[in-house]
């Protein structure tokens, strides 16, 4: 199965939703498989925070749903936040960890997925996200992506694919502080709020 | 913490407009926490690890809400990763308050390297901070910590200390 594949079906399913995503190559494969998308991307750079930061995102917009594109290296880095996330049961919120077995932007050394003893869905649901599931294939993987949207409880979906990365997609220029200030943005602009407000004239 | 320390703190916090606090408890602030999950108008969101929680206040931050990552001092060292990623890669806030662990009069071996590093890494990730030993000024120091932040988009602090938390 490969993450691109995974990546186009989620898309489909997405309209007003808001995304935190893992840097790596899955972030130019992501603005590649969901354009429509970009705007309500943002990247994450630091393993273990992507699920935090959606978390976060999803505590402060209730009624809007989140999508957390995580990692396997980026999960195992910070486990404990399956336990957060199984605690506080946030209902609007649909993680994906892409488990491909490897720390792949830095040349592919194994994950302790590889091993095939570690299994990131039971220990979610070992934390207390019970809707934890692994999908091989792009069919098993779209379907818990319409179950997952739809759910009012953390829904958590580890997708195993393959280590490599799409060829010949188009490179994402923009670095962190551009996309944050695109992401926060559309944000104000779909939840008529103010994030980043004027400054003060004194 | 004196009940008044706690109000103090509890009343910085509204001011600033915080309605999301992410905490994992220490002593110093013992008081502060049970007070914080009884308050009606702010959500609290216990979390395994300060790091965590700092990841979990900047994504508050993006939903236009405001949080605050309350703590032991130790915690900004389990915080410096995503802090230093969040702030100076992205530009995201996190305003923090922690107990001043490790200073002079501390009693305890184990919490003195929190005395010691708790500054130097606030200045080495050029991180804003005050520090505050009389209860009066406690609530000026967290709204003027959210100020700050909220113009610079950087990360600011305040350590509470000597006898506000002892």
């Amino acid at each position: 199965m490969k993450r691109f594949d995974c990546m186009k079906a989620l898309a489909l399913r997405l309209s007003d939703e808001l995304v935190i995503l893992s840097l790596g190559a899955s972030v130019d494969e992501w603005y590649n498989a969901a354009p429509h998308m970009r705007e309500a991307s943002l990247f994450q750079q630091q393993l273990g925070c992507v699920s935090a930061q959606a978390f976060g995102l999803a505590a402060g917009l209730p009624h809007r749903r989140i999508v957390s594109l995580d990692t396997d290296g980026g999960m195992m880095f910070n486990l404990g936040i399956l336990a957060t996330i199984g605690n506080e049961q946030p209902n609007n919120l649909f993680i994906v960890v892409w488990d491909n077995e490897c720390y792949q932007s830095i040349g592919g050394p194994p994950t302790h997925t590889a091993s095939g003893r570690v299994d990131i869905a039971a220990i979610a649901r070992g934390a207390g996200v019970t809707r934890a599931y692994t999908a091989r294939t792009v069919e098993e993987f779209d379907k818990h992506c319409a179950e997952g949207l739809a759910a009012r409880e953390p829904y958590l979906i580890v997708a195993k694919v393959s280590g490599t990365v799409q060829p010949d997609i188009k490179r994402k220029h923009s670095d962190g502080r551009e996309d944050k200030y695109i992401f926060v943005r559309h944000v104000e602009r779909t939840e008529n709020i103010v994030i980043m407000g004027p400054s003060e004239h004194n | 913490m004196k009940p008044s320390a706690v109000d103090a703190v509890i009343s910085g916090l509204k001011k600033a407009g915080v309605s999301i606090v992410c905490y994992l408890p220490d002593s110093l602030f013992k008081e502060l926490y049970p007070a914080l999950d009884a308050d009606p108008d702010i959500r609290t969101i216990r979390v395994t690890n300060e790091g965590e929680g700092a990841a979990i206040c900047g994504g508050v931050f993006l939903s236009g809400k405001r949080a605050a990552l309350v703590m032991e001092n130790s915690g900004l060292r389990a915080s410096v990763e995503p802090l230093a990623r969040m702030g100076l890669g992205a530009g995201i806030p996190v305003v923090m308050l922690m107990s001043y662990r490790g200073e002079l009069g501390e009693n305890n071996w184990w919490a003195i390297p929190h005395g010691i590093t708790m500054e130097p890494v606030l200045n080495a990730l050029r991180i804003p901070y005050r520090i505050v030993t009389e209860e009066e000024k406690i609530e000026r120091a967290i709204t003027d910590a959210f100020s700050w932040s909220y113009s610079a988009y950087y990360h600011s602090a305040v350590a509470l200390g000597g006898s506000v938390v002892r």
